[in-house]
């Protein structure tokens, strides 16, 4: 009897769970975007764009996993390590070395052997790192990350040295003609590991390193074992940067010590700041916006690759310190405002954002204009004033209407919206959503899809947030609201 | 005895900041240590709590050896401590930087996957209300006030749930308001909560208002103890410390 009821308490007990993480709206977005994200395929091919989108998409996902493992790092746990790359390589080679030597060996279970390759190889690796802080724990991590390189680059019989490993076996399946196999199969991991770690961020665990790396010594002093803590973190960071590497190495059917190099790490370090360190998602929209301007300037202009980076760099560390999401995350709650305050306040902030986004919005499409047909300064030679085909026109013309049309849409917005008239609120999406299909139409999809992510999320922490969402629709309930008016009357 | 500390010594490359020093604390009792700056209070401090080693000598809690034990590990045996330099977590908002504390002392600081938003919600806001910070439980604690830091302080150091506290300064850089509040706030927890109380202090209105022993360091040596009373009469402490003042 007390067997079944106790049984039954736990069906309830899970069921219960099962409840509470579909009320998560973390879990909604995660299934949203991989619902979308795994059909793209079909549309990008559909849509007759370049294959090498789906190659591109692809190499984002693992960046984005590879940045979001690192992040736990240096936002979460605040260790800066200049040597992730290593395991990166390590789990490269873990897969790679037992794909290419062992004929009998699965694939899945030498994927799997690369997270456990990259854990043992953070285990003692981490063990001397953590010993020390701040620039020496940086300095160290640097060092293994170099030895890790060098036993890459230099042990021929083993690894192949600078050769590296070619010709790496993988199943038929993943070389399909639009590799939009390996892109599904490298989506449902990546999600599923990011959506892991971002369970480990808001766990106790998570919140533990967090406090860790806000102060040490008190950390210690609530009985926290911060050693352990910190190599737990250091592994767990390791074992997803190893998968990250072993899908480079399947992307690639090959492995080179460069994959291990220092500047990979450097890399990841970037994105990282670029999206935002102490966020969770800051990394995911680095590893973006970095790829993407890869792609775009490399193409075009291999030479001053490197020189743009540096220079979104110093922008981004003087302008955007928190990087871009916590730009967009970053509210002023002083304390002692009553509520109709903070949301003038919030609403105006709110304002200010917008038009700085727009600004960044415009100058984003016209460097990339720059960049793409700089010959058409005016008026392009094959211009037709068709609305619509945007992309004949030339950059100053194109840029005015932008301007202008773009300025007086999102003035009538904004105004509703400080006003807090649903219906603006509304509007807004509809013209976020307009902008999307615009840039699709406009054969940009890409710029199109950065541009719209971002200001969805954007909107999303300021407009959504309870606050906000009660003050929608009626406009005087905001100072109802306030207790400390309520308590003087 | 709760807290023994048996003829502590501590050199730091040859400069003796504490020279055989013991110290008894009874449990329940409020004793405070005094003395002018570097008189080694603090490193007195750094000594019972793991902070530091000592050279010589032992430190005993609850007739338990834990001299050289590591911080964390003395703090889990119930021992609770604040620090001169207010100790908060900067970035968290208040509710965390308690419920962090909470965490660790009921050991789940290894669950890697439950959301910790649902998690010991009602411990937190209990000792949320208990130091009195309920309203600013969503306020980001770097942004606080000196005293609500302080506050705070207080708040993440009984979420271990200790036997005794140690508070080095409670009071330092605070204004006379801020001083009388905070002072009336430890006096009703350790009263409440039956602990034991071992502080250092500047202010001797403060000290002679709640101690109820007091031992005098002067120069990592002790020079006296006993009720605030002997103390005060003491000729030796009146010409090192009190004469300073008077």
């Amino acid at each position: 009897m007390a067997t079944s009821q106790d049984t039954l308490h736990d069906t309830v007990g899970s069921l219960g769970k099962v409840q509470g993480a579909l009320r998560d709206p973390v879990l909604w977005g995660f299934l949203v975007t991989f619902v979308v994200l795994f059909w793209t395929p079909e549309l990008i091919i559909y849509m007759e764009w370049a294959d090498y989108w789906i190659i591109f998409l692809t190499e984002v996902f693992i960046w984005s996993l590879f940045a979001v493992a690192f992040n736990l790092l240096m936002g979460y746990g605040g260790l800066i390590s200049f040597g992730q790359a290593a395991y990166l390589g390590i789990g490269g080679y873990t897969a790679g070395l037992l794909l290419k030597y062992f004929v009998w060996m699965n694939f899945y279970v030498a994927l799997i052997a690369a997270p456990i390759g990259g854990a043992i190889a953070a285990l003692v690796i981490g063990y001397f790192c953590i010993r020390r802080t701040h620039i020496y724990f940086a300095i160290l991590t640097l060092a293994f990350g170099h030895i890790v390189y060098l036993i890459a680059f230099k042990w021929y019989d083993f690894t192949g040295g600078d050769n590296g490993l070619i010709g790496i076996p993988v199943p038929e399946w993943i070389m399909d003609p639009t590799f939009a196999n390996f892109y599904k199969f490298v989506l449902v991991i990546c999600m599923a590991c990011i959506y892991l770690l971002w369970r480990i961020v808001n766990s106790p665990f998570g919140k533990t390193l967090t406090a860790i790396r806000e102060n040490e010594v008190r950390a210690d002093f609530v009985g926290i074992d911060v050693q352990r803590h910190k190599l737990y973190a250091f592994m767990i960071a390791g074992a997803f940067s190893g998968l990250a590497g072993a899908l480079i190495m399947i992307n690639d059917r090959s492995v080179y010590p460069d994959l291990a190099h220092w500047t990979q790490s450097t890399q990841v370090l970037l994105m990282s700041l670029l999206g935002g360190v102490y966020t969770f998602f800051g990394p995911i929209v680095g590893a973006f916006l970095l790829l993407t301007m890869d792609a775009d300037i490399t193409e075009n202009y291999p030479e001053i690759w490197q020189l743009f980076l540096g220079a979104t760099l110093v922008l981004i560390l003087f302008a955007l310190p928190g990087g871009i999401v916590g730009f967009i995350q970053e509210r002023d709650d002083s304390l002692g405002d009553d509520m109709a305050t903070r949301m003038a306040k919030m609403m105006a902030q709110f304002s200010r954002k917008s038009w700085y986004f727009f600004g960044g919005a415009v100058g984003f499409t016209a460097f990339f204009t720059i960049l793409q047909a700089p010959a058409s300064w005016l008026i392009s030679e094959d211009w037709d004033f068709e609305l619509l085909s945007l992309i004949t026109w030339g950059l100053v013309p194109r840029t005015v209407l932008q301007i202008v049309v773009g300025a007086a849409v999102l003035w009538w917005l904004l105004r509703g919206i400080r006003a807090y008239q649903p219906l603006h609120r509304w509007a807004l999406l509809a013209f976020t959503i307009l902008s999307l299909f615009l840039h699709i139409y406009l054969e940009t999809p890409l710029s199109g899809l950065i541009l719209v992510f971002l200001w969805v999320i954007y909107s999303f922490y300021i407009l959504l947030q309870p606050d906000a969402r009660q003050a929608f629709g009626n406009g005087v309930a905001v100072e109802a609201k306030d207790p400390a008016r309520e308590a003087a009357e | 005895m709760l807290l023994r500390v048996e003829n502590a010594t501590m050199s730091f490359d040859g400069f003796i900041a504490i020279n055989d020093v013991s110290i008894n604390v009874e449990k329940g009792q409020l004793a405070c240590i005094i003395g002018p700056n570097g008189a080694g209070k603090s490193t007195l401090f750094n000594l019972i709590t793991g902070h530091l080693t000592p050279t010589e000598g032992k430190v005993y809690f609850h007739d338990q050896d834990i001299t050289g034990k590591a911080p964390h590990t003395i703090c889990q045996f119930g021992m609770g401590r604040s620090f001169q330099r207010t100790n908060i977590f900067p970035r968290l908002s208040v509710f965390e930087n308690v419920q962090v504390a909470v965490l660790s002392h009921t050991r789940k600081t290894l669950n890697f996957l439950t959301p910790t938003r649902n998690l010991v919600q009602a411990e937190t806001y209990a000792l949320l209300e208990d130091v009195g910070l309920v309203d600013e439980a969503h306020s980001t604690s770097g942004t606080l006030s000196y005293g609500f830091q302080k506050q705070l302080e207080l708040g993440i150091t009984l979420a271990s749930d200790p036997e005794i506290l140690l508070l080095d300064e409670p009071t330092a850089g605070m204004s006379p308001q801020e001083t009388t509040n905070s002072i009336a706030l430890i006096e009703r927890i350790t009263r409440e909560r039956g602990l034991t109380l071992l502080f250092t202090e500047h202010d001797m209105d403060v000290v002679f208002s709640v101690a109820e022993k007091i031992t005098v360091l002067h120069q990592g040596a002790v020079l006296a103890e006993g009720a605030p009373d002997e103390v005060k009469d003491n000729p030796d402490v009146q010409r090192i410390y009190l004469g300073e003042a008077a």
